[in-house]
């Protein structure tokens, strides 16, 4: 077999869907699996090299004569094709369905292995059963026995294992992987523990992009791709936030921040000034500006980490600083993440603690945590996917993983106002790709009015509508 | 002015000698609410002032600061730090007389003239505070009846106890009330709300005596923490070298290591730093510690008694009359020495390392502190601030030492640290001239490289069992263990 090569290749598929700019190959011998979450074009790429789709731009190349394509759409395909045959209404004969015997006899090419499989699959009491009478995952057993008895030179399994039965999981694992040598396998896989262990590459899609490609014994690119699908896991919710601690009761009616006529200045050197800024519970910012424009600074006079807070006019959270109101007092309203946190973020202390850490704002814990915390930095961690590593000690974890742990404290106490600092700085694409996820899921699913603040254009963040540009004397 | 120690009965001098007792946490329970609505105002814009300023500020208090005027039309350093933190900027003659409390955070040195000019101006029944007793217990500064005198002392730089304070936590804190002015009987309720203020009681808090504080800080600065270290690391410096060791290498072993061995002393005390090394070394370190306490016993004795009777201040504060002509000559010599000029290796020392290769300066470490500590103890100060002032500290000047040797050491102790370090340090050289010529790489470089590790059952059990129940180590667990109750930092 050929190298199969597609390169910058645009496919519509229908009116709302394409896959964008492919750069793919596969090399004969490799084993890949297509991951991603709901939507992202899956089933779209397996079909691509199954002849489906419209190319539109860019070539695909070297794709073998026989392809093979077990998927939910070819299921539906065998469905419509049988409902077709179905006459009965003009003949007034009722149609029984074709026997899967026959079926089976039109597409073979090696009837040896043929039977070999049907004996496998114990699909033997069912042949002379027609295709419309079987159940789910005989269907799903059939379309395997029917591809695999075919020889393909490339075989695309589009979730292969839905529907079967553990054994029968077992039986399709121990088929293909003796199909290996004479077979380029293509899986798409919803669910990263399905992958079986002699696929050699993976592949990520994102909403229609080819995002990411990893050797499957790169471990830690593995193991950052296995935490990144289970955060966009659809099913995946946020963990509650603590209702027993009374809270300070915000005045819904006032906004979040109201910064008047803002100035800030080292000596000389004028930031900005003449700035005005309001943040109404529940909106979602975002803050951009060039180097030195002040992006900083502006959010430290919220967070009250500017000192220069103390001589400007500023409203937050029901306070005008500079009253007698404690930098605790802010801070209790405000979940915060940015690299220099990162950096600050030095003491010695283990994952699950910096969790507890942001109910009482601090870095490093000195407070004893309500079994109630614990509880929820436990759903946090199993949310992130760090369970195993409660007990670690932060230090230790990867740059991206501390930068995760960072957001889930921020968000720990679901604070009236997130800000995040630029937080994909410094990160690789897959810990961008892990961060993005979880602030969409923070914005999707909690009251929080988001802040966020970044210079790439492509960390765009659904939900947010409000913008603020700082330029240079702001 | 007369020293003010001096003037107390002994019965009231030991009285304030042995007032030191770890505050409950729920002493603090009211925060920082005797302070709220009150207007603070600073002297001073250097790293305590400017940092205790800031956390202040942050804790809900109306802080501003007063410099001289001459500070203010130049525009220096102070001026910068202040504006630049957005913070209101007066002459003393602007701030001083609508003040409630004014800290007075300049160095020693500057005490006399800054209080007998600000004095005057503050208001009736206001209320000075000190970060450190010099001035009154040395001095003998006497401050208008009206007026109420506390002290509060964070026991760390002033950029910790800024960072600290930003982490949500604090640094220990030594908090006084000068009883003599206490007419209102409230200096107690405001210091504690200035600790609070500044972060200090999530870490803890002394509740201790002017007295005791300033006595106790002077023995333990110029013995064991400032003095100690600069005689060691030059012995030690020298000794290699002349041993034929690399100078690179030396004046690494010595310029980390005493950081390295300290952070152990930090963790669990003397018998943790020992711990560190192998039975055989420690053993060795066990011995050359004895041998040097004994050595050194009566110069920690000569530098207590001179504090005790005012001779080590009325020393200082002459030269201070004579420009500083001893202190700068000295501060010159030390920017001179052979170690302070020698360029580090670049060879990686491991962590490990540095106690194999440093057992001299781990028995000099555990000597120096276990001095420091007994002499103080003998002299009527309790056994807590005698810990806090020896081996607490350590550490941290042992780091300053790591940053950058024994000049910034110096430069940023106070001067009267200063003062007291190079005191020692020229009576201790000589002390150990014969103790150092018996000295060998083995001790100071190279380590003991022994194929057989073992050591003998009793004698390991006697080493121990000495190690674990010196008194310093009893009160050093009692205190960390509050430390880290408070510091769930795991």
């Amino acid at each position: 077999m050929d190298t199969i090569c597609v390169q910058q290749c645009t496919a519509k598929f229908n009116a709302d869907f394409v896959l964008d700019a492919i750069n793919w190959s596969i090399e004969p011998g490799q084993c890949w699996a297509i991951l991603g979450p709901n939507g992202a074009g899956k089933s779209a790429l397996g079909a691509l090299l199954a002849g489906e789709g419209e190319i539109q731009s860019g070539t695909l190349t070297g794709v073998p004569g026989r392809v093979s394509l077990v998927s939910l759409e070819a299921q539906a395909r065998l469905i419509q094709a049988e409902r077709d045959k179905d006459d009965s209404d003009i003949t007034d004969v009722v149609f029984a369905g074709t026997p899967l015997q026959e079926m089976l006899d039109e597409s073979c090419v090696d009837p040896v292995l043929q039977a070999k499989l049907v004996r496998r699959f114990d699909l033997t009491p069912l042949l002379a059963r027609s295709f419309r009478q079987l159940s789910t995952g005989e269907t799903r057993k059939f379309m395997l026995v029917q591809a695999l008895a075919s020889h393909p030179e490339l075989l695309i399994l589009d979730e292969p294992f839905d529907g079967l039965d553990v054994k029968a999981v077992e039986i399709l694992r121990e088929c293909l992987a003796e199909q290996m040598t004479s077979t380029s396998l293509l899986f798409i896989l919803n669910r990263f523990d399905e992958i079986p262990d002699f696929v050699t590459d993976m592949a990520l899609l994102q909403q229609g992009a080819l995002v990411q490609q990893i050797a499957a014994d790169d471990l830690p690119a593995v193991a950052q791709l296995a935490q990144l699908l289970h955060l966009q896991a659809s099913e995946l919710q946020l963990p509650e936030r603590e209702t027993a601690v009374e809270e300070v009761a915000l005045n819904p009616d006032q906004p979040l921040v109201e910064i008047r006529d803002a100035r800030i200045a080292y000596g000389d050197h004028l930031v900005f000034e003449h700035l005005d800024w309001r943040i109404e519970p529940g909106q979602h910012w975002q803050l951009s500006g060039p180097n030195g424009s002040g992006k900083t600074c502006l959010l430290n006079l919220i967070t009250g980490d500017n000192p220069q807070c103390y001589n400007n006019d500023i409203f937050v959270f029901g306070y005008q600083r500079g009253q007698g109101e404690s930098i605790w007092d802010i801070k209790q309203h405000i979940g915060y993440v940015s690299s220099g946190l990162q950096w600050d973020y030095r003491v010695s202390v283990s994952v699950q603690n910096v969790v507890l850490s942001g109910f009482y704002d601090s870095i490093g814990l000195y407070q004893t945590a309500s079994d109630r915390q614990l509880e929820i930095a436990r759903q946090w961690l199993a949310l992130l996917g760090m369970t195993q590593r409660a007990s670690a000690s932060f230090q230790q974890l990867s740059f991206g993983d501390q930068r995760l742990l960072l957001i889930a404290r921020a968000m720990v106490k679901h604070p009236p106002l997130l800000i995040l600092d630029e937080p994909c700085l410094g990160l690789d694409d897959m810990n961008r790709q892990l961060v993005l996820a979880l602030i969409e899921k923070i914005c999707a699913e909690s009251e929080t009015a988001v802040v966020y603040v970044n210079h790439h254009a492509s960390d765009r963040i659904k939900g947010i509508n409000h913008y603020l540009a700082l330029d240079h004397r702001g | 002015m007369a020293n003010y120690f001096n003037t107390l009965s002994l019965r009231e001098q030991l009285a304030q000698l042995g007032k030191c007792e770890f505050m409950d946490p729920a002493a603090f329970s009211d925060g920082v609410s005797v302070l709220k609505g009150k207007k603070l105002v600073v002297i001073g814009c250097g790293s305590q002032g400017l940092n205790q300023g800031l956390n202040l500020r942050d804790s809900g208090l109306d802080v501003s600061y007063t410099l001289r005027e001459s500070a203010i039309k130049e525009q220096r350093q102070s001026w910068k730090n202040a504006t630049d933190n957005g913070f209101t900027v007066g002459t003393y003659a602007e701030l001083i007389p609508t003040a409630d409390l004014v800290l007075n955070l300049t160095p020693d040195k500057q005490h006399t003239s800054v209080v007998a000019e600000v004095v005057p101006l503050m208001k009736q029944n206001a209320c000075l505070a000190y970060s450190h007793g010099f001035n009154i217990v040395e001095e003998g500064m006497q401050i208008r009846d009206d007026i109420t005198v506390i002290m509060v002392a964070p026991k760390c730089p002033g950029t910790e106890v800024r960072e600290e304070y930003k982490r949500g936590f604090g640094v220990p804190t030594l908090i006084a009330v000068h009883e003599k002015n206490d007419p209102q009987g409230h200096g107690l309720a405001i210091a504690k709300a200035y600790a609070a203020g500044t972060g200090g009681h999530k870490a803890g808090v002394l509740m201790s005596s002017f007295i005791a504080e300033v006595k106790s800080d002077l023995m333990g600065e110029q013995t064991i923490l400032c003095g100690m270290l600069q005689t060691g690391s030059l012995l030690c410096f020298d000794k290699m070298v002349a041993q034929g060791i690399a100078p690179g290498y030396a004046s690494k072993l010595v310029q980390y290591g005493w950081e390295t061995v300290t952070e152990a002393l930090k963790y669990g005390g003397v018998t943790n730093m020992l711990d560190r090394l192998s039975n055989p070394a420690k053993i060795k370190a066990f011995d050359l510690a004895a041998e040097l306490k004994d050595i050194m016993r009566p110069l920690y004795h000569k530098h207590m008694d001179d504090i005790m009777s005012g001779a080590f201040s009325s020393g200082m504060m002459q030269d201070w009359a004579n420009d500083d002509v001893n202190l700068l000559g000295w501060r010159k010599e030390t920017g001179e020495s052979a170690f302070e000029n020698a360029t580090n290796t670049d060879e990686e020392i491991s962590e490990q390392e540095y106690f194999d290769h440093g057992i001299l300066m781990v028995a000099m470490v555990k000597a120096g502190v276990e001095l420091a500590y007994e002499t103080m103890t003998a002299a009527g100060i309790k056994a807590e601030s005698a810990y806090y002032e020896s081996l607490h500290e350590t550490p941290l000047i042992a780091n300053t030492i790591a940053r950058k040797k024994l000049y910034e050491m110096n430069s940023t102790i106070s001067d009267t640290a200063e003062y007291g370090c190079y005191l020692y340090n020229h009576a201790c050289l000589p002390l150990l001239a014969d103790f150092m010529t018996g000295m060998n790489t083995d001790v100071i470089g190279h380590g003991l490289s022994l194929k057989d590790t073992g050591v003998d059952n009793q004698r390991l059990i006697e080493v121990n069992a000495a190690l674990r129940s010196h008194s310093v180590e009893k009160i050093g667990q009692t205190l960390r263990g509050y430390m880290s109750a408070m510091k769930k930092i795991v």
